[in-house]
């Protein structure tokens, strides 16, 4: 197989367009366990958001439209989960895992629904790529970077405000505060609560969108599953990236290139079976996480529900 | 003396245990006050109402002569109340000055924490608090984390101060600076409320104490009124004879040497090394030094729980460095765990099966089977003789109180050495949270455990307790040992140095 493979613009360009559905659910995660909350459904949540967004833009003729249900659909289930997890105390990766298989059940039957059982998908027009004036045309760089749809901008965009509410507000900080020790954060007359659904909204939101990307950037249509582990891959960046959204979009980065390269090799080296290609993203996380899990420093009041009058 | 807080007829319930049975309960401007009694008195649940942690059931609290509903923690900040937890409530991985500003971060959108720094640093100046506000707080030593609790209380403008157990962790030195900030406080018309079970620090402190019992307040006297023998009798409400005084060690044989003993941690950082010391047989051996310093890891290194790196650990002459615990056991070691809930037994199985674990390869005349009638005829002299309140040998361990359980790993410690002949006993904190009888009844085992010939290793976060009972005393500091003390030369000053990490004037 050819090297030049591993370097070829256009590869460098499609990994940007698959890193970006992780980058902005990963970062939806990132702030809900940042909270202290461990939202485990995330893959689930993704199908329910790309399916409504497909279903919503199918109806509408607006992908704008679509995209917003897809993020307050996502949003919904965020908060039902914070729901259980903060006012009834639940087990939170019973609950998440529940709301996991309802949203691959619950995705599939809305498709059906709407579109009864058919031969040939129907489809909606992606989103055209958005070349940026005067950066677009600069010798390779321009392909790579500036030839992109306004939500993979949007999605790198993201990374840094993330990190600025995180890192730079009052907003941020309490967040924060609360992943790691709500106690205290309640000994100062902060609500952990409010804290929590807002934190799960925000998130979900951002889930959301990451789930709308998939139809509505890369394939125009909606599959059963059509998320294939991607939302899986969200939970394992912000471990990956230790809850930090700078390092979780190296993460992303490094598992889309890997994944571009996966298709592309598809294409051009026709004697390596695809299923092996398919299986690498998933093996190089398994492989990656296990050097990475060592030393990882999780919020100390991850998935642990807070009570005021517990005891000891 | 203008009364600041007024709280009357406060009820607090938990499921079926009354934790406050009709609590009063007065506190006046630039007063400390003492709050004493023995652990599930009530001082802490009491505190925990004024703060707004807990909800009372009933009662009446007044700030300032006003009626005040107090529900939750920010209600009472709005009344100027603030409390410091007994272990420290703060956020490991801020800045001290973060974990301050927290809640008060004052600006809208953005975070600008310098614009604040010269006023909390001036507010530290005043009360005598020293620090430096740009260490990660899980960085600091407990004392100073403690600080920047009192820091963080004082930047929210609290008129009065709770602190519970404030002293429990810090070395002497620690405790004389943290009293004279409350003393600061007071004087600047602070109303400071010290929670506490050590009577000593309620004499040397205190202007005035309120004695609970059981849920109830029994007594509140005024400084010329305290003094030890009647605080004692208020709060046990019976006179007590104090520990009896330990014997000579007999200088015979030595039961451990422990030769340059070094245990790796986490990422191949040393917590252990370099630890040489001996234990005498008929000798109390106690373990001093600030938690964190290595001291669970020497426990676990000696119990077998942890595999030392280097280093050698001889039990009455032999090498059980890398022995199983087993032969550990069958050596004569017997241990007390530090955390008995997590370590020292398990809560779903009966008191009589508990009774017997690590001393079921001996009880059984070494044969695989499980001899339920005997295990259960061990238990039941176990509990005749150790006075142990369960319902019977078939109660689940999760049933006992706190006390209780300690009594079970006692008892079951000296069964083990009964029956293999003990020779090393390691006790980790062994009488934390006892009340002062089961404290008293605990410490009288170990003793008797050193004067029919065995050796005593004794951990304890409390320097009090190792002075009274032990006949040397060797401290640990970044998992080395760096002094010995002989009981003639205990001196609390000199030994909290070395637990803070001076240097060891007396080192050759």
């Amino acid at each position: 197989m050819s090297l030049w493979l591993l370097v070829d613009p256009h590869l460098w360009q499609q990994t940007l367009v698959y890193a970006a559905p992780l980058i902005i659910a990963a970062l939806g995660e990132l702030i809900i366990e940042r909270s202290g909350v461990l939202n485990i459904g995330i893959e689930g949540m993704m199908l329910v958001a790309a399916v409504t967004c497909f279903v919503v833009t199918w109806q509408t003729r607006s992908a704008a439209a679509g995209i917003v249900a897809g993020m307050g659909a996502a949003a919904i289930l965020t908060l039902l989960l914070v729901y259980y997890a903060v006012a009834l105390g639940g087990p939170q990766i019973t609950v998440g895992l529940g709301l996991y298989v309802l949203g691959v059940g619950l995705s599939s039957l809305l498709f059906r629904v709407v579109f009864g059982v058919r031969t040939s998908p129907p489809s909606v027009q992606t989103l055209a790529p958005v070349p940026l004036p005067g950066l677009a045309d600069l010798p390779v760089v321009g392909h790579v970077f500036f030839h992109q749809t306004l939500l993979t901008y949007l999605a790198f965009l993201l990374v840094p405000l993330v990190h600025l509410a995180l890192f730079r507000t009052p907003w941020g900080l309490r967040l924060r505060a609360t992943g790691e020790n709500p106690r205290s954060v309640d000994a100062l007359g902060i609500s952990v609560e409010r804290l929590r659904y807002g934190a799960a909204a925000v998130g979900g939101l951002l889930i959301g969108l990451g789930g709308a990307y998939l139809p509505i950037v890369l394939t125009g249509t909606f599959s059963d599953n059509m998320t294939a582990g991607r939302g899986w891959l969200a939970l394992m960046l912000v471990i990956f990236g230790r809850w930090m959204p700078f390092t979780a979009l190296g993460g992303a980065l490094l598992f889309a290139y890997v994944e571009a390269f996966q298709f592309k090799a598809g294409i051009v080296e026709k004697a390596v079976p695809v299923q092996f290609l398919l299986m690498l993203p998933y093996l190089f996380a398994l492989v990656v996480l296990v050097r990475i899990y060592r030393g990882a420093r999780a919020p100390q009041a991850l998935a642990v529900p807070y009570d005021r009058e517990a005891r000891g | 003396m203008a009364e600041r807080v007024h709280m009357s007829g406060i009820g607090k319930r938990f499921g079926e245990t009354v934790a406050l049975a009709g609590v009063d309960f007065t506190a006046a401007r630039g007063e400390i006050h003492g709050l004493l009694g023995e652990n599930g008195a009530g001082k802490t649940t009491l505190m925990n109402v004024l703060s707004g942690l807990y909800r009372a059931d009933r009662g009446q609290i007044a700030i300032d002569g006003v009626a005040a509903a107090i529900s939750a923690p920010s209600d009472a900040l709005r009344h100027g109340i603030g409390m410091v937890h007994q272990h420290v409530e703060l956020i490991p991985t801020f800045s001290a000055l973060e974990n301050v500003l927290l809640g008060r971060e004052g600006g809208r959108l953005w975070l600008r924490p310098e614009r604040h720094r010269e006023d909390i640093e001036a507010l530290a100046a005043r009360f005598g608090l020293a620090l430096d506000l740009d260490v990660e707080v899980r960085r600091l030593a407990v004392g100073v984390q403690q600080k920047v609790e009192i820091l963080r209380s004082l930047y929210r403008g609290v008129g009065i101060l709770i602190l519970d157990e404030p002293t429990t962790m810090l070395t002497p030195q620690e405790v004389d600076t943290l009293f004279g900030t409350l003393r600061a406080m007071a004087d600047q018309g602070l109303t400071v409320v010290f929670i506490t079970h050590k009577i000593r620090e309620i004499l040397a402190n205190c202007d005035r104490v309120t004695v609970m019992r059981g849920g109830l307040q029994v007594a509140t006297l005024a400084r010329a009124e305290m003094d030890e023998g009647r605080l004692i009798e208020l709060m046990i409400g019976e006179r007590l004879q104090s520990s009896s005084p330990i014997a000579q060690a007999s200088s015979g044989d030595v039961v451990l040497d422990v030769r340059d003993l070094a245990v790796q941690g986490e990422r191949g950082r040393p917590v252990l090394a370099d630890c040489t010391f001996r234990v005498g047989a008929g000798e109390v051996v106690g373990v001093a030094g600030v938690a964190g310093n290595g001291q669970r890891e020497l426990a676990d290194a000696l119990a077998g729980a942890l595999r030392p790196a280097g280093g050698r650990i001889l039990l009455g002459g032999r090498d059980v460095t890398a022995a199983s615990v087993r032969t550990r056991i069958a050596a004569g070691l017997v241990v007390i765990p530090e955390d008995r809930i997590a370590d020292g037994l398990l809560p779903g199985l009966s008191v009589a099966e508990n009774l017997v674990l690590g001393l079921h390869p001996f009880a059984f005349g070494g044969g695989l089977s499980f001899d339920r009638g005997r295990a259960r005829a061990l238990a039941r002299e176990a509990i005749a003789e150790y006075a142990i309140r369960a319902r019977s040998e078939d109660a689940m361990a999760v049933e006992l109180s706190g006390g209780n359980i300690q009594k079970v790993l006692v008892a079951r410690a000296m069964a083990q050495a009964r029956a293999v002949g003990g020779r090393l006993l390691v006790a980790t904190n062994p009488t934390r949270g006892l009340d002062v009888r089961a404290t008293e009844f605990v410490r009288r085992r170990c003793l008797a455990f050193a004067e029919a010939g065995g050796g005593v290793l004794l951990f304890s976060e409390d320097l009090d307790e190792l002075r009274q009972l032990c006949h040397r005393i060797v401290v640990m500091f970044r998992g080395a040992i760096v002094a010995d003390f002989r009981r003639e030369r205990f001196d609390p000053y000199a030994i909290g140095r070395l637990m803070a990490g001076a240097a060891n004037p007396a080192a050759p």
